[in-house]
Order: C-alpha cells, then sequence, then structure tokens
C-alpha cells in the first residue's frame, strides 16, 4: 500500500493502517519538537498532541498538500502556543540587520558537524543560540533549512508569503551563524 | 561599475537564496564569481553552511520507551 491508500485505511477506522502513518513520522515529528523547544521531555509532550491531533483530525486531511507538511502544521501551532508565553526572553531580528553580520573571521569554525552528538559543549552553544532566535524565525529556519522543505510549503505551513519566508531565512540564518562565530572566539 | 559587480555585504544578504535556490540569474552568477575570488565572502558562506550542517545532524535518539508511550496514548498498542 501506498501512503495515500493507507491514510484512506486509517480514515475508516483501520488501527494497523493509523499505527503505520504514526510509526513512519514518530522520529521525525519528534526531533522536530525537540529543535524548536529544545527540551526533550517537551518535544515528547509535543509529538504525543500532535499525533493525537492527527488521531482526531484525520478525516479533515483533503490530501492537497503531503501529510508530512499537515503534521509540521500541527507541530508548529504546538510549539508556538507554548513557546509564546515566554516571548520576552527572545532577540528581536527586527533590529538593525547590520549587526548581524561581522568581518571578523577569527573564529575556530573547523569543528566537523559530524562529531556533534559527542561533543556536549557544542550542542550547548546550539541549543543556546537557537533558543535565543524568536519562535517565528526559529521554525522557519528549522522547516526550510534543517527539514529540507521547500520555500512554498515552509510558507504554507507558517501561513507567510515567499519573500516573507526567505526574509526569516536570511535573518535566522545571520543571526544563528553571529552566535556561534561569537561562541567559538571564547 | 558592471551592474553585476557586487559587495561583500551584497553577497551576504543574498546568501539565502544562493543556498537554497537556483542560481542562474546574472546577479546570482556574478555573486558565485565573487564568492570564487573573496575569501572573506567563500569563509562567511562556508560558516553559514556549516551552522545548518550543525543543527540539521543535532538529532536525538528516539527511544522505544517513547514509542511505547504514543501508542499507548493513542491506543494504538500492538
Amino acid at each position: 500500500m501506498n501512503e495515500e491508500e493507507i491514510i484512506e485505511s486509517a480514515k475508516t477506522g483501520d488501527r494497523k493502517a493509523m499505527a503505520l502513518l504514526v510509526k513512519s513520522y514518530e522520529k521525525t515529528i519528534y526531533n522536530f519538537a525537540f529543535k524548536i523547544c529544545r527540551n526533550p521531555e517537551r518535544a515528547e509532550n509535543i509529538m504525543q498532541e500532535t499525533f493525537l491531533s492527527m488521531v482526531k483530525s484525520l478525516n479533515q486531511f483533503d490530501g492537497k498538500s503531503k501529510l508530512s507538511t499537515w503534521l509540521y502544521r500541527i507541530v508548529a501551532n504546538h510549539c508556538l502556543m507554548e513557546v509564546r508565553k515566554n516571548k520576552h526572553q527572545f532577540v528581536s531580528t527586527d533590529d538593525n540587520e547590520d549587526g548581524f553580520y561581522e568581518n571578523n573571521f577569527a573564529s575556530d569554525w573547523n569543528l566537523e558537524p559530524q562529531n556533534i552528538l559527542e561533543n556536549n559543549e557544542l550542542k550547548k552553544i546550539l541549543d543556546d543560540a537557537i533558543t535565543k532566535l524568536s519562535p517565528d524565525y526559529r521554525i522557519v529556519f528549522l522547516l526550510r533549512d534543517v527539514q529540507g522543505l521547500s520555500t512554498e510549503e515552509t510558507g504554507e505551513i507558517t501561513e507567510l508569503s515567499v519573500p516573507a519566508v526567505k526574509s526569516r531565512l536570511h535573518r535566522a540564518r545571520a543571526f544563528l551563524r553571529k552566535e556561534l562565530n561569537e561562541a567559538f572566539k571564547r | 561599475m558592471n551592474e553585476n559587480n557586487v559587495t561583500c555585504k551584497e553577497v551576504m544578504s543574498h546568501i539565502c537564496d544562493s543556498l537554497g535556490e537556483e542560481l542562474d540569474s546574472p546577479k546570482c552568477v556574478a555573486i558565485k564569481n565573487h564568492l570564487d575570488e573573496c575569501p572573506d565572502c567563500r569563509q562567511y558562506f562556508n560558516s553559514v553552511e556549516k551552522t545548518i550542517e550543525f543543527y540539521k545532524l543535532y538529532n536525538l535518539e528516539f527511544n522505544p520507551d517513547a514509542h511505547n508511550r504514543l501508542m499507548n496514548i493513542l491506543g494504538l498498542e500492538d
């Protein structure tokens, strides 16, 4: 069965088909939720909420977009609701853009990304940098660059125009790159 | 100055497109050429790419307990 057929079976109440859909996406959704909220327990809660929403509302899924796009939207909404409660702690990416650019390249960028899981210091730097970024920008960066969605899909999920996605993506990349650059100098 | 000449600042402001979009416009070709010749911009471009790569590879292991709890909550246990 292809995914479309599995979805149709799940809609008719086929538990095996529903379980198959959950198994297909649980790792992706868990890690996407973690990448937004940077906390394993909250990521698990958001994943559970997302699949509860899927099971409850799958009949409303019209198949016009990919199921993954639909799920990403649910995760994004759950995460945004949660993180916006603490919005005051984020850096405004609308501030002077020139501040994102610096011509100081003295930092050590020789770390190999492949070794990241063994490097707790680097993981903390990455967590600290992205949690300073406002969630609206964080989600665009994660969907487009990290999950590899197209600009159009990212716009569909975040309800932003293509130019707005590009603008936020650009600012998010510049902000994160600057934060890492400063951390690597220390 | 040729209209396709670009400054470092301009290269940086176009990094968004140059990382994720088609690069066949005259402006983007000029940016690529500039990157080949400007070590500062190339270093900046590489560091942005590395930033993305770090976040891509930073994943958590999804343990079987989390799977079991999820299936239990959904009423979809094996």
